[in-house]
């Protein structure tokens, strides 16, 4: 059964391939993060230019497109989220 | 053997540990809720608040025994008390029940309340004995739980929540059977037992040291 995932769940998981699929340290494109996120083109829009806002993740801006690279803080919001996350497991919830 | 006194000093004593525990628990997962904004943390923080104000109510109840003049060893204060824990063991239980109506999976333990909630005749007993229908049902969810995700800490809290399920149910048997003092000193000691278990689960986080400042 499918289950839905919370806006922060999202966010965790675009944070997350941000900094797991920057292998080469040149950030990643949107198209890798959209296969990843599993949301729609427009929500994505959104959403990263809501995460560079908020300086979780940085944009690298080319020539021709805008990699994403995940930032301190955001390293430090996955910490958390995963501490919280292994902290509600533990009693038996999900996030 | 130990007189009334000793017996109330030493029950008002593991009533504040269940006190500190329950609220410590209750701050992890409320600081939890400021970060992932997560309801199901929400839900858990509250049920350790209740908690907490429960077992402060019960341990200054117990003080009171001690000091007289302080006089809050009445009834409502008890039964005011026992309302406050029954709440958090219904946020407890209610936790679960919401993962459980989300997955559309109904516990079968839910069918069991209206029998259970009739078994006393005041409001104390009934209220003791939903908080052992609360917890039980909290400890049929996390097994389940377990079932799914294996890690043993969850097992763990499960035996946790055990302990404090039959240290309600002591609690129960207390009330009826209050010329048994023994039951009382039994039913915290279950209880603490079970609270210091659930506490683990903060003093890794502690150790752990999560910073973030402020919500995304």
């Amino acid at each position: 059964m499918a289950q839905y995932r919370t806006q922060v769940k999202i966010i965790a998981d675009v944070l997350s391939t941000a900094r797991d699929m920057n292998v080469e340290g040149t950030g990643v494109g949107v198209t890798a993060l959209l296969r990843r996120g599993n949301i729609s083109y427009t929500r994505m829009s959104k959403l990263l230019s809501e995460l560079v806002g908020s300086g979780l993740l940085l944009e690298l801006t080319g020539e021709k497109i805008s990699k994403y690279m995940i930032s301190d803080k955001g390293i430090q919001f996955l910490a958390a989220y995963y501490s919280f996350e292994d902290f509600a497991q533990t009693f038996g919830l999900r996030l | 053997m130990p007189t009334a006194p000793d017996m109330a000093l030493i029950d008002a004593m593991l009533q504040f540990i269940g006190v500190f525990v329950s609220f410590s628990v209750a701050y992890v997962a409320l600081k939890g809720v400021r970060q992932t904004e997560s309801m199901s943390l929400m839900r858990l923080g509250l049920a350790f608040a209740f908690l907490g104000f429960g077992f402060l109510v019960e341990s200054l109840v117990g003080l009171g025994q001690l000091f007289p003049r302080l006089s809050i060893t009445a009834t409502d204060v008890v039964v005011g008390g026992l309302l406050l824990e029954t709440t958090g063991y219904f946020f407890l239980a209610f936790s679960h029940a919401v993962d459980v109506v989300l997955s559309k999976r109904m516990g079968a333990a839910l069918l069991i309340l209206p029998v259970m909630s009739l078994s006393g005749p005041d409001l104390a007993n009934i209220l003791s004995i939903l908080s052992f229908y609360f917890v039980m049902y909290g400890v049929v969810e996390t097994i389940y739980s377990y079932s799914r995700t294996r890690k043993p800490d969850t097992l763990f809290i499960a035996m946790g929540l055990s302990l404090l399920g039959v240290g309600t149910f002591f609690q129960w048997l207390s009330l009826l059977y209050q010329y048994v003092a023994v039951l009382s000193l039994l039913q915290i000691i279950l209880q603490v037992m079970g609270l210091t278990i659930l506490f683990t689960p903060v003093l890794r986080f502690a150790v752990g040291g999560v910073k973030v400042n402020g919500p995304v």
